[in-house]
């Protein structure tokens, strides 16, 4: 596939970039989206290369900005980079852990026009939710920081990402997000890639739980109208149509690397064989419009059965490659999370499975760890 | 009662009691000065104060809690028997918890910030009257200084605190609508934490006060406990009941408090026409040259906007009323403002709803 190709798709303009500004962290969730081989400082890309690539990403009609990590605040020039963005017009959103350096930043990512802000809480028990994220001491911190944005006025997200260890702790994270004035929260349930994937026994909850967890949020929903908006992401594996990944492969969405590859999602370094461009090389444009990773799996061309004569071929585009790769063990099969894929029912008993064993241990996320690629289960129609 | 300090009668103070008529004369000590008794107590728990009131009890009463642990510590400092020190350690890890967001001292700040204060108000201990500080203080030095015995008679205050705290559970539940289940949460451990205190104790104050002296010091060093209680409850009535003399320093109702919740729309019913909607900060609206549109861009989401969306948001801004907007508009389309102010009216609904507009 080829500029030349007649039929290649129209490439819509991208409204999201996830700047992924560096991979330190200070947390070590067990489900974090980061790959398993995590950048080191060193190789991050530096202030002015980040300011370009917003410039870039301004230029070619990007509108929202996710400034994430690893902890975007471990970098010293989080704020030079949040001003770039308010200077561009762009809206940045801060996605935040809210330990170590987030707070004592705040004061400044406010002054220069920080849009929002998004915090993780990984439990309302704060036992709970710092073994989770394994820091001791991380909830107080949090909550610290969240009273202070809502206190700058600043609009607050709640991000809660619910697995087998904290799913009872759903109608809680509602009362949290309450309490702390939050305007919004997200109820997003584990998706299985990356780290979340080597920990799935761990984190896999039964499909009473979900089926409970979805009716308190449908309840909340109702009853906080108009104070509190609740988003629900729910288990792929027990879905009964995928999700649109990032909004359809190369169509809304692009993440930049700590650094500076350039990836249509977040685990599409998964996929071997792909080529990333990076921003040192290319401009954002071109790598949106001509990089091999990014024309892959645009559109539809490359689909196969099921997906290519599906009706729904253009709602959810086929799914997750990722996931299709992961389970299927072929990125341009059907993402097994489909009701429509042959495998489908093989990922649900799995899942049913792993839900119904006593959890492992997490294995918790670390810069040099020799957890290796997990992509090596398959499960075989 | 013309009690004289101690107050059991001289009779019985000079002979020696037996441990049962030692407790009976403890128990009478607080069924006569426990706090329990005092007025602001019997206000506090018959629904008769103020929020500001509830408020200024709240945030004294946390300097009495923060403290309890260093009169453990000190207590336990003075135990050369690992066996009791195993036991009194306990009430250090309930007061502390042994992480942090857990414990006595947590919970007594979930209490303060469930009456409206500011977590780091309370903790900065600002704005507490002096004279809790100098009771609870006393409290600290007076076991540092008298004998064990002593120290350990003078905790047994707990033995009456199971009845006040039921009292005082049920009366705030029942009086006052800001004060919640959740947020009177220390009382729940306090009711089996205790009395398992007390009993301990109580056995051993009975065991060791063997001759009239040390009876008549356990007796006095509860009699001085309760004097503790009693003094800041006299303090915070005459700062915040009668005659409300507030020193100086002091907290003064409205300060110290957490911002209020951000304004609800739809829990306050509907946008009304003379609502004045406005986009608050992380809602914006920009011109998408990419796209040739405007957008309203907010957390998480982009609207796309049609031409009426546009003329209303861009009139939006926390000073027009719905009404104004909808003159403006009728005036520039030459169209009914009433028609208009209808539109706008389940147009800004749904934004304020979706927690992007406010007014």
């Amino acid at each position: 596939m080829n500029a030349l190709t007649p039929n290649r798709p129209v490439v819509p303009a991208p409204v999201g970039l996830l700047a992924e500004l560096t991979h330190r962290c200070p947390l070590r969730c067990p489900y974090c989206s980061n790959p398993l081989e995590l950048d080191r400082r060193s190789g991050e890309l530096d202030t002015a290369t980040w300011q370009r690539v917003l410039k870039e990403a301004a230029g070619l009609g990007v509108l929202h900005v996710h400034l994430s990590g690893g902890e975007p605040t471990a970098r010293n020039d989080i704020v030079e980079i949040t001003k770039t963005c308010a200077d561009l017009g762009l809206y940045s959103n801060l996605i935040t852990s809210g330990v170590g350096g987030a707070l004592p930043k705040l004061q400044a990512l406010y002054d220069v026009g920080l849009d929002h802000v998004q915090l993780s809480v990984q439990g309302v028990d704060a036992q709970n939710a710092e073994k989770i994220g394994g820091l001791k001491n991380a909830q107080p911190q949090k909550l610290e920081f969240a009273a202070k944005v809502v206190e700058l006025g600043l609009p607050l997200t709640l991000n809660s990402v619910i697995h087998r260890g904290n799913i009872h702790e759903v109608e809680g994270f509602i009362d949290l997000a309450v309490k702390m004035g939050a305007k919004r929260l997200e109820v997003a349930h584990t998706q299985y890639y990356g780290w979340a994937y080597v920990n799935r026994a761990a984190l896999m909850p039964d499909k009473a739980q979900v089926d409970a967890s979805i009716r308190i949020v449908e309840a909340a929903r109702e009853r906080l109208k108009g104070q509190l908006v609740i988003d629900l992401v729910v288990p792929d594996y027990y879905a009964k149509y995928p999700k649109a990944c990032a909004g359809g492969w190369g169509r809304k969405l692009m993440n930049v690397t700590p650094q500076g590859k350039v990836l249509p999602c977040h685990a599409a370094e998964t996929i071997p064989g792909l080529e990333f461009w990076h921003v040192t090389d290319h401009s954002l444009g071109e790598i949106w419009r001509d990089s091999p990773a990014f024309t892959a799996y645009r559109g539809t061309d490359w689909m196969k059965e099921p997906c290519r004569s599906c009706d729904r071929r253009e709602k959810d585009w086929g799914g997750c490659r990722c996931q299709a790769l992961a389970l299927a063990g072929d990125a341009a099969a059907t993402d097994p999370a489909c009701s429509l894929s042959p495998l489908h029912a093989k990922v649900r008993a799995l899942a049913v499975e792993e839900a119904a064993e006593t959890p492992p241990d997490y294995v918790y996320r670390t810069i040099g760890s020799n957890v290796r690629s997990p992509f090596k289960e398959e499960v075989h129609s | 009662m013309n009690a004289v300090f101690p107050t059991p009668d001289t009779a019985a103070s000079e002979r020696l009691l037996s441990p049962d008529e030692l407790e009976a004369a403890l128990r009478d000590i607080g069924a006569r000065r426990y706090h329990i008794l005092h007025p602001f107590h019997r206000l506090l728990h018959d629904g008769k104060l103020s929020k500001d009131q509830v408020r200024a009890w709240a945030l004294n009463r946390y300097y009495y809690q923060a403290m309890i642990p260093v009169k453990d510590a000190a207590v336990l400092a003075r135990m050369t028997d690992a066996s009791l020190r195993r036991i009194w350690r306990q009430r250090i890890v309930d007061h502390d918890g042994d992480h942090p967001g857990d414990g006595g001292i947590e919970r007594w700040l979930k209490l303060a910030e469930g009456v409206g204060f500011d977590r780091d108000y309370v903790l900065s201990t600002r704005g507490i009257l002096s004279a809790t500080k100098f009771s609870v203080e006393a409290y600290v030095h007076f076991v540092s200084e008298k004998s064990l015995l002593e120290a350990i008679a003078s905790s047994l205050t707990e033995m009456f605190s199971p009845t006040i705290i039921s009292e005082r559970v049920a009366g705030m539940l029942k009086n006052y609508d800001f004060i919640t289940k959740e947020t009177l949460a220390y009382f729940d451990k306090r009711l089996t934490q205790a009395p398992r205190d007390a009993d301990f104790a109580l056995d051993y104050v009975k065991t060791h006060a063997t001759t009239p002296e040390l009876q008549r010091q356990a007796m006095a060093a509860l009699t001085f406990k309760c004097n503790v209680l009693w003094t800041q409850l006299d303090a915070l009535y005459f700062a915040y009941v009668a005659p409300g003399m507030i020193p100086p320093d002091a907290w003064r109702p409205g300060e110290g408090l957490a911002a209020e919740a951000p304004a609800r729309s739809a829990a306050g019913g509907r946008m009304a026409p003379g609502d004045c909607p406005r986009l608050p900060r992380g809602v914006r609206m920009r011109y998408d040259e990419t796209r040739s549109k405007h957008v309203l861009l907010a957390p998480e989401r982009t609207f796309d906007l049609d031409d009426n969306a546009v003329a209303v948001l861009k009139l939006v801004d926390g000073n027009r009323s719905v009404a104004a907007i909808a003159n403006e508009l009728g005036s520039v389309y030459a169209a009914d403002p009433r028609a208009i102010e209808a539109d706008i009216l389940v147009m800004l609904d749904g934004l304020a709803e979706k927690r992007v507009l406010e007014r």
